[in-house]
């Protein structure tokens, strides 16, 4: 008797796992749960390919001309052949530029400066029309498109918090090895730096209006923004 | 290193605009952009096969050949392109390289060609992208492990046996038995003992006969003890005999030492002398009958005489993780088993499976289909366990033997390409020596036609023309005067290998033969390095010293040469030259008749010269 209830009890114990295991199969036959990754769906995304305006409009567009325009398209197209650029694949490419550090956080927010539609993706236009600015522009351009940098929420303000993560994120970019050692309030007594000199009416904010008027009124401010100008 | 995103560089610092209104120090001056017309199309010739790209493209890696101002070596005015004599094919790697930023090595191209263009251009291996490098990796250490054979058998075989110390000899005969009479007897011999040793412990335990006034069936070991035992004494004495033959003759003795072959002789040797020391001691009898069992491992010592046996050890070796991991699979799998087997057997009436270590003998013969059938499961859940336990044993074994027998054929056909290497490079050896000799011996025939040129009008004129000049390319003409000024130098010339051989083994035949002209040799030009008694016994035989007359001088044996040489020193009033049989040139003796009247003009007023050379070394100078 107790032969039989032990071969029972084990028995029952081997039908209750092989149960288990066939209501998980099903369970993802039937599609409820995903026992493997899909890797499949991210090949998709990679696909989308986008085309640039004609050569004639973006020159009416942007200050280039046609042949800036095609040496900055060839450009483009080598190291994004899908015609647009994605966060990662632009975080890459700048950080590539500055090996010694992390270029990360100063390319996200460089970033979203550039997506201006938000669309998490910079096509051709976007990217030359920025650098149009930047490059070409007047200097009431170039301090606004500096001013919607800083502004990461888009507010119409620069607050402490978002310039500390700008000088932050600049700072990275030196990496370890510098000289003086890097102290880790380092950045906040330059934010301090800049915004007694930014925030005239002392409300803790730097408004548009605010920002263009001290920078103009620096020389060094107004000298280094002509600085890139022949980089094309 | 930014070499790649180089196109975005404009952008990055467009970029840096971002930066100006946080800083608190002014700014750098940039640099002057001066070379406004960086802008256009370079063109590369790459043989013929022309490669366009921009000069932008070119600039962005400026350590290597095309980025620098080395490309400017390359430039050819006409055409308004940069010409490069080299293959075109690699080449399109190399600049997709500069397009790209990554190198890729193509698999159909041989290893050091490519290593050889990538060195050229100025790029390191080193930057070849992640999809190819293992590839390149690969065929690279291929390569040096070939050439590194080569270099091991070049070595092997040029060490002639003059130089080796008896003992250097005597390891030498034992590496390779190939190498003298003695060591493949040596060879034989010991594997004919071997093979004798290792059936004498197998016939030892054959039961031979009833013994008379015994009812128990002796084996034969114990029948003709005294026969076995002179047998295995003798095979023993050999073996330790050849074990210190071998430590005495190792370069090395402590690697020799550790390694396997070294343990294999002696564990098949120790046992007997064990033996020798304990027969008295009853009481490790025991122990003395196991190491009886050791005297199997003579039977390793086989693989000295077999290759393949060899290439089985390493194969094991090598693949040591694929056994370990079939080792630790099979037991997870044995212990699973084992466990459910038992606890669904448990219930069954005097089940065989009393406890789970019992069961580990039924998995393990279920697992590898052996299936003897002494342990049979009879409930019904034993029997779906069971059958589930044979299938998966058959699959948990099949997995990493692929594995194993994949190793075993890429070593054995290592080991036959080698083998085939080594028997090709004999004939390899030889075309390419073949081809060396035609060489200089193309030099031989320019000296003759070129030497011969001023007398050819002569001998034109008496119509014994046999030597036609034949035309030669620049390159080659140029060649040869050079080995000729280097002749002129060191006042000797270059003869072919076998006259040399021959002229040696003449003289030394010559110092037993007896004396010849000793008016010949007694000119004062004549001398030879062997000793002067040579002089004497040189072969020249002067028919007559008419100087009027056409007179044969007889040198046997002696190349060709000899004739232009005493030409050649007439000409510019050379001394004696010596003759050295142990130099790799030989400089014929000078023979001068007096008065020496051989002249190489074709002028005179009735004499002709003719001078005529054949191979077969009879050598006609005409006296004038």
């Amino acid at each position: 008797m107790d032969g039989e209830e032990q071969s029972d009890s084990s028995l029952r114990a081997i039908a209750i796992v092989v149960l288990c295991c066939g209501a998980v199969k099903m369970l993802h036959l039937m599609g409820v749960i995903s026992v493997e990754d899909k890797v499949d769906d991210d090949l998709e995304m990679t696909m989308v390919c986008h085309r640039p305006e004609g050569l004639g409009q973006l020159e009416a567009l942007t200050n280039f001309n046609k042949r800036e325009l095609q040496v900055l398209y060839r450009g483009f197209k080598n190291e994004c052949p899908s015609g647009v650029v994605n966060e990662d694949t632009f975080k890459q490419i700048y950080s590539q530029f500055f090996p010694h550090g992390d270029a990360s956080p100063y390319a996200h927010y460089l970033f979203n400066a550039f997506d201006t539609e938000h669309s998490g993706s910079i096509k051709f236009e976007d990217f030359v029309m920025a650098l149009s600015i930047l490059l070409r522009g007047s200097v009431r351009e170039k301090l606004q498109w500096t001013f919607n940098l800083y502004d990461i929420n888009h507010d119409g303000y620069i607050n402490k918090e978002e310039m500390t993560d700008i000088v932050r994120a600049i700072y990275d970019m030196m990496g370890k090895y510098t000289y003086p050692a890097l102290k880790n309030d380092s950045h906040k007594q330059h934010v301090e730096a800049f915004f007694r000199k930014m925030d005239k009416n002392r409300d803790g904010v730097v408004t548009l209006d605010e920002f263009i008027l001290s920078c103009q009124e620096d020389e060094n401010i107004m000298r280094s923004l002509q600085l890139f100008e022949n980089v094309i | 290193m930014a070499g790649g995103v180089a196109a975005w560089l404009p952008f990055a610092r467009a970029a840096a605009i971002g930066w100006m209104p946080v800083a608190s120090a002014p700014m750098p001056i940039p640099p002057k952009d001066k070379r406004k017309s960086q802008e256009g199309l370079i063109i590369l010739n790459v043989s013929g096969t022309k490669f366009q790209t921009w000069k932008n493209t070119l600039e962005r890696y400026p350590d290597t050949l095309l980025g620098s101002t080395e490309r400017d070596f390359f430039f050819h005015e006409e055409t308004n392109e940069y010409f490069f004599d080299r293959d075109p094919d690699i080449f399109r790697h190399i600049l997709n390289f500069y397009r790209t930023g990554k190198l890729h090595y193509p698999r159909q191209e041989c290893i050091s060609a490519y290593d050889e263009e990538l060195a050229f251009f100025g790029i390191i291996p080193e930057i070849i992208g992640d999809c190819c490098y293992e590839e390149y990796k690969d065929r690279r250490r291929e390569n040096a492990e070939r050439l590194q054979d080569d270099e091991e058998m070049d070595q092997s075989n040029d060490t002639t046996p003059v130089n080796l110390t008896p003992r250097e000899y005597l390891w030498r005969a034992f590496e390779n038995p190939h190498t003298s009479t003695l060591a493949l007897v040596f060879y034989y011999v010991t594997g004919f003992f071997i093979a004798i040793s290792v059936m004498a412990n197998v016939v030892e335990t054959v039961p031979c006969g009833l013994m008379p006034n015994r009812s128990k069936e002796l084996s034969c070991g114990d029948r003709y003890a005294l026969a076995f035992f002179c047998l295995d004494t003798a095979c023993v004495m050999i073996f330790t005999f050849e074990y210190l033959l071998r430590l005495v003759a190792a370069p090395c003795r402590f690697k020799f030492m550790k390694s396997v072959m070294s343990v294999i002789d002696v564990v098949a040797i120790m046992p007997y002398y064990i033996g020798l020391v304990m027969t008295d001691n009853d009481q490790v009898s025991g122990a003395f009958v196991t190491l009886r069992v050791f005297r199997v491992f003579r039977i390793f010592k086989f693989s000295r005489h077999s290759a393949g046996l060899r290439i089985l050890g390493y194969t094991l070796k090598s693949c040591a993780s694929e056994l370990g991991f079939l080792l630790f699979s099979l037991t997870m799998a044995i212990i699973i088993f084992a466990t459910v087997m038992f606890y669904a057997e448990k219930g069954s009436t005097a089940s065989k499976f009393t406890s789970i270590p019992a069961a580990f003998w039924y998995t393990i013969v279920t697992m590898t289909t052996l299936g003897y059938g002494d342990m049979v499961p009879k409930t019904i859940v034993g029997k779906v366990f069971g059958s589930i336990c044979s299938l998966s044993g058959v699959l948990v074994i099949a997995l990493p033997v692929p594995v194993i027998v994949s190793n075993f054929s890429r070593i054995y056909h290592q080991s036959q390409r080698a083998e085939k290497r080594r028997a090709q490079r004999k004939s390899r050896v030889a075309k390419i020596r073949a081809a060396k000799i035609r060489g200089t011996n193309a030099y031989m025939r320019y000296k003759h036609s070129g030497v011969m040129d001023s007398v050819e009008e002569a001998s034109k004129e008496a119509g014994k023309l046999l030597v036609s000049k034949a035309t030669s390319p620049p390159f080659e003409s140029q060649h040869h005067h050079l080995l000729h000024c280097l002749e002129k130098t060191t006042n000797h010339e270059f003869v072919d290998e076998q006259t040399f051989q021959t002229n040696c083994m003449e003289i030394s035949m010559m110092n037993k033969a007896g004396s010849r002209s000793s008016s010949l040799a007694s000119s004062p030009r004549l001398s030879s390095c062997c000793s002067r008694r040579h002089r004497k016994k040189s072969s020249f035989s002067l028919p007559s010293t008419n100087n009027q007359e056409l007179s044969t001088i007889q040198i046997r044996e002696r190349p060709v040469v000899n004739s232009r040489s005493s030409l050649n020193a007439r000409l510019n009033d050379d001394g004696g030259m010596t003759l050295k049989c142990d130099a790799s040139y030989i400089t014929p003796s000078m023979v001068t008749l007096s008065p020496p009247a051989v002249t190489s003009s074709g002028g005179g007023d009735g004499p002709t010269g003719s001078i005529t050379y054949s191979q077969s070394n009879i050598v006609r100078v005409s006296a004038l």
